[in-house]
């Protein structure tokens, strides 16, 4: 499994849009990103916590306590209004970077 | 919207922090329990998965310290934090804090109070408006010694009508003034004689009234008053009803027409009362008063003005042949007012401080490299606990800082203390002492090296030890790696160069001192103790007694008073007084000598005296006779010359019974026999070496305004009350000023070089203080790092006296290195004081001897301690160390 560096752009944009159909704890936050990017996304709490709380503090998450699956206190994230616009901006930015690198590499 | 968030989160991240990091404690607790939880739903058994867990989270801490990094006002928390720890760290090394912080308070301290005086001096614009386009005028030359002499009127109007450089020349002369009138009783001030410009070239406003106007210096114009601050609040209770108002100046009347407010002060510090100059079309030369003052034209440089003035002196030469060598100096009005020698004091002084706080600095660096090393093994248990580099950097700059604000404090208050006693004190009867003012600047400046110093000393080891290898650093306890041993030659270097620059400092304070010395050696040419001399400038304060008839009557009457005052055993009248007190010098002629045309003897100090005054200060006759009362209006004129006049202008013949003559045109044909010769008075200062002098008897040559000078069995202070009141009772007009022993003025006389001295020797104190205590821990710190050395040594069978002498060569290997230096530093920087030094040379072999001697028993003394404790190092105790 390759251990790929994250930049931090592309980490918001993964927790973003794990929390788009709905509202995580941590580890599911985790376990999410690496579900919809075929497991090629492990995210490291030292990587996920910092993340969680400066987007938290952007004001494009907000947490809660609540009751995981098993019944144990866990923080649940969101996203809120702001997040979702985020969440846009951030995806049509990811495309247009996308396609424009897909492009460069296909020139001969 | 994001900014509100920021905002919210700030002000929960700061006033609630405990509950932010409870929350971020419970959340990561959670996230583990879950992931130890899905472990186990996996297979693994209880302990295993929880270490599985504990592994993949990576370190609880670590995260932590990573989240609470992206924290808003992280920055404010983490420096609260790093205060809290700082000051925890000081309080906890108690001896490390007091050294640090007292090295930098007296550096700081030092450094403000001395860049205070010298701004004050010699910088801080002088209260007159424009003041560095005025200029001051002088005169001299070839037969007058004066470097910045006087001019006299018919010179000044000649060179005001020449001159095209300035405008609004004026003319002063300083004198002593007797101020009487029906507001009080009479009394001598220090006045000036000034014409009509005077005021408005310094661009100077009055208090109240107004100043002379143009044109009020005519010889029809009567006599005008403008009176100081001080003396309208003292003698008339600040009442502007003393415009319009008539007082008595020198017994004449005069009209008030202002008051000049308290800040200004020239052309003297204690000048008083402004009187208007009539400018006579002058006859003939002479005398020489007077001084020039005016304001250059715009775009007009000193340079060229000083040019031009050279060519009206050249002119005044041709015109005059009297006038040889004649140059008309010009001086800035600040160069003026502070003299000669004040400015290469005080430069030379701030130099010396400065070396002070380099010392101080030196220390600080010193300690800060001491304790990295100490602290080599707390950086790296931090780093691996998850701090970051950039963390442990803050914090030491935080401890740096903390140092540097509380050694800029302490040093604050030695500064404000150092300036207060200055300006009470007055010690070196300094000029524009009134513009010495504690300087915000220099204590800034002071602050931000001390504080950068701390910075760089204290960073440099802490990144280095965070780039180490956390696991050897860890493991070896800080016990001197590689690193650190750098570290020991670099604080050896800073103790080398703190020796060194101590010895320089020494070097240049023994200097001082020992010319001092042989100031205080040097009499004044009498052998009455000074202790017992009292003497004081008394003015009749009338103008009928300028004339000799009555005021001989007069002075016979105080001298018959002065001596029933029981204690006085001499009481005598003169016009001059020593060390310093020169009252008239003039030239003179030989009977018989035949001069070129135009030639003149040089001009020497000339003295009246009673007949008793070489017997009230025991003035040696060392052939012919003293005065008598017999000498006088009746006789024949007679003068005694001293031993230095005989010297220079009889080699080889005998004077006794030569005749000589005073110069110039208002002396008439009066030839004085030379009936006796005394020694040698010093009248200009005790350190002018040759000093011609010829005295002529009161009663042939009557002046108003005398000193008396009585000799007392006892200390003669105590009679000051006395013969004051009984003078006083012969006429309530009398004047009485300068009330005071010789021994006073003896000490007055040399306040400057004493403030000097006594400067420079506190500055190499502290120096030297500075120096032991870093010599101190350098050599401790090497014990406590060679105990294990030590333990083997003294079990391998090493002496007490071995350990002492192994310890101690330490210290004194440095110390020679340090002095070597040091001695070459000092030949180099003492040429320096050269002017400053009188009866010994820049490089006077005693000092140069004495002072690495010093220095080398401070060090052996600041080793002793060290290498004693050293011997009582038990080699058992020592070799289980660690």
């Amino acid at each position: 499994m390759p251990a790929t560096n994250l930049l931090q752009g592309t980490l918001d944009l993964l927790i973003l849009k794990a929390l788009a159909l709905t509202e995580l704890h941590g580890l599911a936050i985790s376990r999410r990103i690496a579900q919809i990017t075929n497991r090629t996304f492990q995210v490291k709490p030292g990587s996920l916590f910092p993340a969680l709380h400066r987007m938290e503090e952007a004001g494009w998450l907000a947490s809660d306590w609540g009751d995981s699956e098993n019944n144990r206190r866990a923080k649940f994230y969101r996203l809120t209004a702001a997040g979702r616009r985020q969440l846009q901006t951030e995806t049509r930015q990811w495309e247009t970077i996308a396609l424009a690198i897909a492009s460069a590499l296909q020139a001969s | 919207m994001p900014f509100l968030s920021r905002l919210a989160s700030l002000r929960r991240n700061l006033f609630t922090g405990r509950r932010v990091e409870r929350d971020l404690d419970d959340e990561l607790r959670a996230y583990l329990d879950q992931l130890t939880e899905e472990k186990r739903g996996a297979g693994m058994d209880a302990a295993e998965a929880r270490r599985a867990a504990l592994i993949e989270l990576g370190g609880l801490e670590q995260v932590k310290e990573e989240v609470r990094q992206v924290r808003t006002g992280q920055v404010f928390e983490e420096l609260a934090q790093d205060l809290r720890y700082g000051v925890r760290t000081l309080r906890k090394n108690p001896a490390f804090t007091v050294v640090a912080v007292l090295a930098l308070a007296l550096g700081i301290g030092a450094n403000t109070a001395m860049f205070s005086v010298a701004y004050g001096i010699l910088l801080r614009p002088l209260p007159y408006a424009d003041a560095d386009r005025v200029a001051v005028v002088f005169m001299r030359y070839f037969s007058r010694d004066f470097a910045f002499g006087t001019m006299c009127m018919r010179d000044y109007l000649m060179w005001k009508e020449n001159n095209r450089a300035f405008e609004d020349p004026a003319l002063f002369s300083g004198r002593r003034m007797d101020i009487g009138g029906k507001e009080g009783v009479p009394e001598q001030v220090q006045g000036a004689s000034v014409t009509a410009g005077f005021f408005s070239t310094l661009e100077v406003r009055p208090l109240i009234g107004r100043t002379f106007a143009a044109g009020e210096d005519k010889p029809t114009t009567g006599s005008l008053a403008v009176l100081s601050e001080s003396i309208w609040r003292r003698r008339f209770a600040a009442n502007s009803a003393v415009l319009g108002q008539t007082i008595l100046v020198n017994g004449a009347p005069s009209t008030v027409i202002g008051v000049m407010p308290g800040a200004f002060r020239f052309p003297q510090r204690e000048t008083e009362v402004w009187i208007n100059l009539p400018l006579n079309p002058p006859t003939r030369y002479g005398p020489w008063f007077y001084r020039g003052v005016a304001r250059l034209k715009p775009g007009v440089t000193l340079q060229q003005a000083q040019a031009e003035t050279n060519n009206i002196g050249l002119r005044m030469m041709q015109q005059n042949s009297y006038y040889k060598g004649l140059t008309l100096p010009i001086l800035s009005l600040r160069d003026a007012l502070l003299g000669t020698t004040l400015k290469p004091a005080i430069l030379v002084l701030a130099g010396a401080v400065g070396l002070v706080l380099l010392i101080a600095v030196v220390n600080v660096a010193n300690l800060m490299l001491a304790r990295a090393t100490v602290r080599e093994r707390e950086m790296a248990l931090r780093l691996s606990l998850g701090a970051g580099r950039g963390r442990l950097v803050r914090q030491l700059l935080t401890e740096s800082v903390l140092l540097a604000v509380m050694g800029g404090a302490a040093g604050l208050a030695l500064a404000w203390g150092g300036i207060e006693l200055i300006r009470a004190w007055n010690p070196g009867n300094l000029p524009l002492i009134d513009s010495v003012r504690l300087d915000g600047g220099a204590l800034g400046f002071m602050v931000f090296v001390s504080m950068l110093t701390g910075v760089l000393f204290g960073l440099a080891p802490a990144l280095e030890s965070a780039r180490a290898n956390l696991n050897s650093t860890i493991k070896e306890g800080g016990r001197g790696g590689g690193a650190s041993q750098a570290r020991g030659r670099t604080r050896s270097a800073l103790v080398v160069s703190e020796i060194a620059i101590s010895l320089m400092l020494l070097v240049g304070a023994g200097l001082l001192l020992r010319s001092f010395v042989n100031l205080q050696r040097v009499t004044g040419g009498f052998s009455t103790p000074p202790r017992q001399i009292l003497t004081m400038l008394i003015s009749p304060g009338d103008r009928k007694y300028n004339d000799a008839h009555t005021g001989l009557a007069f002075y016979d009457e105080v001298l018959r008073h002065a001596r029933n005052v029981p204690g006085v055993e001499v009481a005598a009248v003169t016009d001059s007084l020593p060390p310093d007190r020169q009252g008239d010098a003039d030239s003179f002629e030989i009977g018989g000598q035949t001069l070129a045309p135009g030639e003149l003897n040089p001009i020497v100090s000339d003295v009246t005296v009673g007949p008793d005054f070489f017997r009230a200060l025991r003035i040696p006759l060392v052939k012919g006779r003293y005065f008598t009362d017999y000498d006088n209006q009746d006789s024949a004129p007679v003068a005694i010359v001293s031993e230095g006049f005989v010297r220079r202008f009889f080699p080889d013949q005998e004077a006794i019974g030569k005749r000589i003559k005073q110069s110039g045109p208002g002396f008439g044909d009066k030839w004085m026999e030379i009936v006796g010769i005394v020694g040698n008075v010093k009248f200009m200062g005790l350190t002018v070496d040759t000093d011609p002098a010829y005295y002529m008897p009161f009663a042939q040559t009557y002046g108003p305004r005398m000193f008396l000078a009585v000799r007392s069995s006892g200390d003669a202070a105590s009679l000051s009350a006395a013969l004051r009141r009984d003078i006083q009772s012969i006429d309530p007009g009398i004047t009485l000023a300068e009330i005071g022993t010789m021994e006073q003025a003896l000490t007055l006389s040399v306040s400057q070089p004493r403030f000097d001295t006594m400067l420079l020797a506190l500055f190499a104190g502290i120096a030297l203080l500075l120096a032991a205590i870093g010599i101190y821990g350098l050599i401790a710190y090497s014990v406590v790092q060679r105990t294990h050395e030590i333990g083997v040594r003294m079990a391998l069978g090493a002496g007490q006296a071995d350990v002492v002498r192994m310890v101690v060569r330490q210290g004194a290997s440095l110390a020679a290195i340090g002095i070597v230096i040091g001695l070459g530093g000092a030949f180099a920087l003492t040429r320096l004081l050269r002017t400053m030094l009188f009866g010994i040379g820049a490089t006077d072999a005693l000092t140069f001897a004495a002072a690495p001697l010093g220095i080398m028993l401070v060090v052996l003394l600041a080793t002793f301690l060290p290498a004693f404790r050293a011997t009582r190092i038990s080699p058992v105790v020592a070799l289980r160390y660690e």
